[in-house]
């Protein structure tokens, strides 16, 4: 052997009729099964291969490779065996000249049908299987590196090569107790098993894969996991799709996403159970595309996602929306939300709001709706929405909020849907929460102290912030507490975001417009007619333990010792029903709905934040003056005219409607009135319901100047403004909107030109 | 020297257990199996004939009938000169299957493939497939047609060697002769209708 190698070295020539020689001798011994001449030939080809230079090998490797591909071609195993080894060593050799007319496709072939041996004995089986992903380990480094060679990414390879490596990967089980029971020594075992061995093989291929060939890789593996229905349950899916990821260049990650995406979508006429899985897989590899996703590749994987959502949606027939979920379509959705978080989870901020406002612009908008699948997709938005900003840690409030997002979001807080409403309230929570507050505030309550509070001082951006949007918000807050179908949960959401909007946003500048805030609902638990006698009380709950939080985030002493005062005396007189919890009381345990001094009086509230050193001169008149003044702008604006519609005998510019008993018993909206109206009498439901239908009608029929006209021809009148109130509130908000956003004139004018009527 | 003229690249595809690898064994090996397990993936023979004093080599992939492993079988239907399409003369499900197997090989193989319908297990008193509807089937769709018994032996070697001659005459009238120009299995890639034939020398 030396000699040989010596004289091939020597005489580099002839090394090409060399390898034709062994290639003759070892065919022939093949043919007369003389294998131990076979091996001597191999071992010789082995040793030139290494032993010569690279430029003088091209022709002789022509003949090693039909030597290789002959033993290849024999049924003998170790024939089989040897040829692989040979190979292996020969595809770790470096050659310097382009070997272009080479061609791999016998050799991948034969390695992938190996890797599927069925031998009878198991360790022979095994060590075929073994030898198939080797060469094809051997075929793959071969051809990678050199472009003129075959082009390994061709699907007639990859197809072949992939479920081959998979196969190996999942049978990887069985074998192991095969080979733990056949004593298979160390021949076998030496380094690995044949399922590490498939999967570093996988970890190589898809390491090496370009952008273009990340799709030929992933593409065979979701074929062969759909042929081998290994979605569910999706253990083996999601380890490879991890396989993949944490192998392939980080910045083609996300194709393997995407791919995954479209595999989702090609198999939308699937089971639920399936896309809930493939989504499941998809959620526990798309955090790792995440750190390296930029731009429209963010949100062209978010927008993938909720078009999925938006099709499942839309996948069955409306009727059957909501009656039988059990499907599995429920879970199928709920994984794809989970995925959009998982992958917003690992986004920077700034794409976590660049997503946020997407998501809002495909939310559907309406204000009610007849079709249930548009609620359906706006509900999925929503939750999607609030997956995100789960995800999302705010730190100054104006960049959580960009505008158009907040303009958006406060629209979609006065929908008709109830659940709908409370799902962004949970969104606004989410956003608004910066120092973990939420879940000590998730219900309303009076006993609490500052130290329960996570506080920090609110900073001057934030001070801009509210100062812009606290109209926006405040109104949007207000009117979707007038929805008469807002459960417990929705009123208890309402108080955490009054109370995080306190806890994050109030400082002594801002306070002011929030406890008109408060003074307003109050008013509105007082004075509507539509709501439910509970949902009043639950207000009261509400007015009562956020103002108290107010004094105690803004220290402001006077007026906490006031608001304790109410609630001691709402606790004296037993009105256990104006006071937390919301869920509990149901029953008026005391003498009268509202007994005198529990309701928060303007007055006593005016001194409390005199003394607490809230400047309150600078506002034009006083405290309550524009308590309105956030509703201008919307279809509420117009209460303020009616207010003064008559009434002249009332000049109480101070009075609140708990104060009205004094002045107008015989009304029919005196406190007497509203009490029997809470109490839902009937018969008085009706006499105000055509009083109300006159006053609506007149409203709707005069112009705005006519309407002008009366109001400022008219004085403060408390009772007509709570019986308009109460007809704005029996007009669908839709019809509101239509009938006076187009007569409305903007704020300034307003204020300018009939401050008084803004004074009731 | 290579050892042969020709190389014949031949499929079989067929529903699970029609009697794939059986035919192969016969014709390889020259035995009936006993007890042939089913088939994982894709199975290789090789065997070398003689048509006409000229060598012929056939590469046989024998593929699994499984649904399963469709993905890694249909993958090897490209690079095949013939393709030998099976059913069981005894089970009506397997024949009415063709279709879908024509509709695969449309979608994956070379278009010039050439087709043969094979029903096997002829040796079988349980016949649920007349001969008759399989000929027809067969001239429908432009297909080659035979019955054999892998058990027997019925019509294996001819099968084989039908496919073989007429792939050569194939070859030789798109003027492949022995003559032609040196070519090596491994550098056939610049013209593969022509050279993928053969592998001359
Ligand atoms: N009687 C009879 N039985 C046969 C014949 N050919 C095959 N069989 C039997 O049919 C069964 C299946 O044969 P296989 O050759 O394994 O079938 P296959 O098509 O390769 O099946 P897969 O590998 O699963 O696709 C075995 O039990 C054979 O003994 C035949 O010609 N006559
Ligand atoms: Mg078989």
């Amino acid at each position: 052997m030396e000699k040989l190698t010596f004289y091939a070295l020597s005489s580099p020539e002839k090394l090409d009729r060399i390898g034709e020689y062994l290639f003759q001798k070892a065919s022939r011994d093949i043919s007369r099964k003389r294998n131990e001449f076979v091996m001597i030939a191999m071992e010789a080809m082995d040793q030139l291969l290494v032993a010569c230079h690279a430029q003088t090998l091209n022709l002789f490797v022509e003949s090693y490779l039909r030597i290789v591909q002959k033993l290849l071609e024999s049924s003998e195993p170790s024939l089989q065996i040897l040829a692989t080894q040979s190979f292996v060593r020969f595809s770790n050799i470096e050659e310097d000249t382009p070997s272009y007319h080479r061609r791999y496709d016998f050799f991948v072939s034969k390695f992938s049908s190996m890797c599927h041996n069925n031998n009878p004995n198991l360790v022979t089986m095994e060590m075929i299987r073994m030898a198939g992903i080797k060469g094809i380990q051997g075929v793959i480094r071969k051809t990678v590196s050199d472009d003129l060679v075959e082009n390994i990414w061709e699907p007639v390879h990859m197809d072949k090569i992939v479920p081959s490596l998979l196969f190996n990967m999942h049978t990887m089980k069985s074998k192991t107790d095969i080979v733990v029971e056949s004593g298979i020594s160390e021949e076998v075992n030496d380094k690995t098993d044949s399922f590490s061995l498939a999967e570093s093989c996988l970890r190589e291929l898809i390491g090496r894969a370009s952008f273009g060939h990340v799709k030929s890789v992933i593409r065979p593996v979701l074929k062969h996991l759909d042929a081998h229905h290994m979605w569910v349950p999706n253990v083996f899916a999601t380890q490879c799709f991890r396989i993949l990821m944490f192998s392939i260049q980080s910045q083609y990650s996300y194709a393997v996403v995407e791919t995954l995406m479209t595999h989702l979508d090609e198999n939308s006429n699937a089971s639920p159970k399936i896309r809930t899985s493939i989504a499941d897989v998809l959620s526990k590899i798309i955090a790792i595309a995440a750190n390296e996703s930029v731009g429209p590749t963010v949100l062209e994987i978010i927008n993938s996602l909720l078009t999925n959502l938006r099709t499942s949606v839309t996948r069955r027939p409306p009727s059957n929306i909501g009656l039988s979920e059990s499907d599995g379509e429920n879970e199928y959705r709920e994984a794809l939300i989970h995925a959009l978080g998982e992958f917003a989870a690992h986004l920077p901020d700034y794409q976590k709001i660049e997503i946020m406002m997407f998501i809002m612009s495909k939310v559907p908008q309406f204000k009610s709706s007849n079709n249930p699948n548009d609620l359906h997709v706006q509900r999925m938005c929503l939750k999607s929405l609030l997956m995100v900003s789960t995800k999302y840690s705010s730190v100054q409030m104006n960049a959580t909020f960009p505008q158009s997002f907040l303009d958006l979001l406060l629209k979609t807080l006065t929908a008709s849907e109830d659940e709908i409403r409370f799902i962004v309230l949970r969104i606004l929570h989410t956003l608004l929460d910066r120092h973990n507050n939420a879940s000590k505030l998730s219900k309303a309550t009076v006993n609490i102290s500052k130290s329960d509070i996570n506080l920090e001082k609110c900073s001057r951006s934030d001070t801009i912030f509210i100062r812009k949007h606290a109209q926006d918000i405040y109104v949007s807050i207000y009117e979707s507490l007038e929805m008469t179908n807002n459960t417990v949960d929705n009123i208890e959401a309402v108080y955490t975001t009054l109370a995080l909007i306190c806890i994050e946003l109030l400082s002594e500048e801002t306070v002011l417009d929030f406890i008109r805030l408060i003074l307003s609902i109050q008013e509105l638990a007082i004075t509507n007619a539509v709501l439910s006698t509970q949902q009043k009380f639950q207000l009261h709950g509400l007015v009562i333990s956020i103002i108290l939080l107010v004094a105690i985030v803004t220290d402001l002493h006077p007026l906490k010792d006031y608001v304790e005062k109410v609630i001691e005396q709402r606790k004296l007189l037993n009105a256990t029903h104006l006071l937390p919890e919301l869920s509990v009381h149901n029953e008026v345990k005391s003498a009268s709905l509202l007994p005198a001094g529990v309701l928060i009086e303007e007055p006593e509230l005016t001194e409390a934040l005199k003394a607490s050193g809230i400047d309150i001169t600078t506002e034009t008149g006083p405290v309550l003056a524009h308590r309105r003044s956030w509703v201008e702008n919307t279809n509420m604006s117009m209460k303020g005219s009616f207010t003064d519609l008559s009434n002249l005998d009332l000049d109480s510019v101070n009075s609140t409607p708990a104060m009205q008993r004094r002045f107008s018993p015989n009304e029919d909206l005196s406190f007497e009135a509203m009490k029997r109206s809470l109490l839902d009498n009937p018969a008085v439901r009706v006499e105000q319901n055509t009083r109300q239908t006159q006053l609506c009608d007149m409203f709707r029929n005069t112009s705005f100047q006519d309407l002008v006209a009366i109001s400022t021809a008219s004085k403060d009148e408390e009772s007509l403004h709570s019986k308009i109130t109460d007809v704005f509130n029996k007009v669908d908000v839709s019809n509101k909107l239509s009938a006076v956003e187009t007569s409305q004139q903007p704020k300034p004018i307003y204020e300018t030109l009939f401050p008084e009527l803004f004074a009731f | 020297m290579e050892d042969y003229k020709f190389l014949f690249k031949v499929v079989l595809v067929g529903n699970a257990g029609v009697g794939k690898t059986c035919l192969v064994r016969r014709f390889t090996q020259g035995m009936f199996p006993p007890g042939q397990g089913a088939t994982i993936g894709v199975d290789f023979m090789i065997k070398t004939i003689e048509i006409d004093n000229e060598k012929v080599k056939l590469q046989i992939w024998d593929t699994a009938g499984q649904e399963r492993f469709r993905s890694i079988t249909q993958s090897y239907y490209r690079s095949a000169h013939a393709l030998i399409l099976i059913y069981d003369i005894t089970s009506q499900p397997t024949f009415d299957c063709l279709n879908d197997w024509l509709r695969e090989i449309d979608e994956y193989a070379n278009n010039r493939v050439l087709r043969v319908l094979v029903g096997n297990k002829i040796d079988k008193e349980d016949r649920e497939i007349p001969s008759h509807v399989g000929q027809d089937f067969a001239q429908r769709h432009d297909m080659r047609y035979l019955e054999t018994s892998a058990k027997q032996a019925d019509n294996v070697e001819k099968l084989f060697v039908q496919i073989a001659s007429e792939l050569m005459e194939q070859a030789k009238s798109k003027g492949i002769s022995s003559d032609s120009p040196q070519s090596l299995p491994f550098n056939t890639r610049t013209s593969k209708s022509i050279n993928d034939y053969c592998c001359n020398r």
